[in-house]
């Protein structure tokens, strides 16, 4: 009996293990199926995020971007505080990435069409009409573009556009170590990314916080735990360590 | 509480507007501002004026024609330029670019041939091997001022439209609060009448007889514009440090505590207080205070695109990474516009009557 229990289980367990190793896919399935169109978006919860860059080292690798270029990277900053008269000393990390804004000011200046928002709310770059102008990545209130130099063309974060498209997660979030990025379908209230954002509101309604907030670009990359002070434009000490001074 | 935050790791945006963008605004801006300078003689008939609007003609066009390069070679995509006029978005001040620039050119173009006319006439009547060229040039040889006017009301829109759209183009990114200034137009033409004054002033030592300012108010003017400039800037600061003007504010926050741009401000008002003052007080330097006016308009452009991607959006500090590279994408990307103007005007000088009637007869 207790043979038969321990078969049972294990059968059980088998039969779990597609879902599992699929595992973060499931709430993307789940949206999938949901009725009406699709409006993706991204929470990072920043008290997750253990600042590995893992989801950096992916994104690189799934799309191809070339040496010194990043689609998305975790910013990462030393804190010195004074709290109640003691001297902490910690570590702040924010996974940045393209924001695929609601009100993209990337995509009016763009003079020849070639960077618009999908149905979905994706962003995208047309390749084969982009003149490689840059005028979008001026305007971009996050520093989310930059020229791709292998291709001379604009380029971004696309939430994976071509994962998703196939039912797949963004390369980051399939990746994330903490468990930090959470991707889904605004539009499915019963999906994991509606739950958790929604949950979140629920105990503290500022808890969902977005970059820049005041530029009137309204982000689909919400953050919890999102110190103001890194909301905006971080005052501190510029950065000691930049990709750009090393290798290329 | 006090807190202090050091980014450890971030990236670094490159500067994505090159030393190419600096040299498109730089030359369109001049040709403007020299298109503006032909006007009192060749539209105008005022006399005095002669020498210098022929001098701003031949900087007008060899401005204008190499403006163009510049800005192509801005674009990581050259090849793909077509795009501009098959795929327009009017919502974007650049695709209106691609209009206004044959606009004016065109209309420059046109202005230029109906001034040359007679005096191509007169060369081909001189004989010479190239005569038969010029004859079919000439077209006949007529001057009519009437025509002149017309086509200088055409290239006038067109320079107007040049001169507003490069400046909202810059304006409108709000994502660059240095840029983002109702302001940073104005500054942008003022500056290029400036300097084409100066290079009036350049040309008429290097070409022409050394009396271009003669009569014409030439010094006059660049002072004007000096003192404009020096209100605009003081203008400028003062929006931001009372905060009567937000946008202002944020701008002057962005630079304010950088060592760099507070060098730059100083450089900047100093070379205009020279300037004016070489302008009102010493004629006879008229040279160094064109060059002067040249060096700052060409430095404010410089600052401005550089300088202002070299303030993250995001990240702690400036980048600070900007050494002018040596390749295509920078120093040889400035030395070969310049040549290139150059090689330009020498051809203007070689084939066209500029000097009229002078040279002809000489
Ligand atoms: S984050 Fe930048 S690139 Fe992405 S949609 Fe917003 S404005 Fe465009
Ligand atoms: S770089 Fe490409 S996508 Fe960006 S504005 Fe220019 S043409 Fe449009
Ligand atoms: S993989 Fe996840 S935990 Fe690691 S740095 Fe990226 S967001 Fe943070």
């Amino acid at each position: 009996m207790s043979d038969d229990t321990l078969f049972q289980s294990r059968r059980a367990f088998l039969r779990a293990l597609p879902a599992i190793t699929a595992g973060a896919a499931l709430p993307l399935n789940s949206a999938s199926a949901a009725e009406g169109k699709h409006h993706w978006a991204m929470l990072v919860d920043v008290r997750k995020c253990i600042g590995c860059q893992a989801c950096t080292v992916s994104c690189i690798m799934e799309n191809a971007v070339p040496v010194n270029s990043f689609r998305t990277i975790v910013s990462t900053y030393a804190v010195t505080q004074e709290v109640d008269g003691h001297t902490q000393v910690g570590t702040y990390v924010l996974p940045r990435l393209c924001n695929h804004c609601d009100n993209p000011p990337c995509v009016p200046v763009c003079p020849v069409g070639a960077t618009f928002k999908r149905d979905d709310g994706i962003v995208v770059v047309d390749g084969d009409r982009c003149v490689g102008c840059a005028y979008c990545v001026q305007a971009c209130p996050y520093d989310a573009r930059f020229i791709n130099h292998d291709t001379n063309k604009a380029d971004k974060c696309t939430f994976c556009a071509h994962r998703v498209d196939a039912g797949l997660l963004p390369a980051c979030v399939e990746t994330c170590v903490g468990g930090a990025r959470i991707f889904g379908d605004l539009n499915d209230p019963k999906g994991e990314l509606r739950r958790r954002l929604d949950a979140a509101k629920r105990t503290e309604p500022n808890a969902v916080k977005v970059l820049k907030p005041e530029s009137g670009t309204h982000p689909n990359v919400f953050y919890i735990g999102l110190d103001p002070r890194f909301q905006g434009r971080v005052e501190g000490q510029a950065a000691l360590w930049r990709p750009s001074e090393h290798g290329g | 509480m006090s807190t202090s935050i050091v980014e450890v790791v971030n990236v670094a945006r490159e500067v994505s507007w090159l030393p190419w963008a600096v040299q498109y605004f730089f030359l369109i801006g001049l040709s403007v501002g020299c298109f503006l300078l032909t006007m009192p003689w060749f539209a105008l008939r005022r006399p005095a004026w002669e020498r210098a609007s022929r001098l701003a003609l031949l900087g007008a066009l060899a401005c204008g024609l190499t403006a163009p390069v510049a800005l192509l070679a801005d674009l990581h995509q050259p090849g793909r330029f077509l795009n501009f006029y098959l795929h327009p978005n009017f919502g974007s001040w650049m695709a209106w670019g691609a209009f206004f620039i044959p606009l004016y050119l065109g209309g420059l173009a046109l202005y230029t041939w109906l001034i040359l006319r007679p005096d191509l006439k007169r060369l081909a009547d001189a004989g010479g091997r190239w005569a038969g060229v010029y004859r079919a040039f000439a077209y006949g040889g007529h001057d009519s001022l009437g025509a002149i006017r017309i086509a200088a009301v055409l290239a006038l829109t067109g320079a107007a439209l040049v001169a507003l759209y490069t400046g909202m183009e810059v304006m409108v990114v709000h994502a660059r609060p240095l840029w983002d200034t109702p302001l940073l137009p104005v500054q942008f033409f003022i500056t290029a009448v400036a300097g084409a004054i100066g290079l009036v002033l350049v040309l008429d030592r290097a070409i022409g007889d050394g009396h271009a300012a003669q009569g014409a108010h030439l010094l006059r003017l660049l002072a004007a514009t000096q003192i404009l400039v020096l209100a605009v800037g003081a203008a400028w600061l003062l929006l931001g440090v009372t905060g009567l003007s937000p946008t202002h504010a944020n701008a002057l926050a962005q630079v304010a505590p950088s060592s760099a741009w507070q060098i730059t401000a100083v450089w900047a008002a100093g070379s205009a207080m020279v300037t004016l003052w070489l302008a009102v007080r010493h004629p006879a330097w008229r040279l160094a205070a064109g060059l002067i006016a040249l060096h700052s308009a060409w430095m404010m452009r410089w600052t401005v695109f550089i300088g202002g991607q070299e303030i993250p959006k995001t990240g702690a500090g400036y980048y600070h990474d900007y050494h002018l590279p040596l390749g295509q994408d920078g120093m040889l990307g400035i030395l070969g516009t310049a040549g290139l103007w150059i090689a330009v005007l020498i051809i203007l000088i070689s084939v066209l009557p500029w000097a009229g009637q002078r040279r002809v007869q000489a």
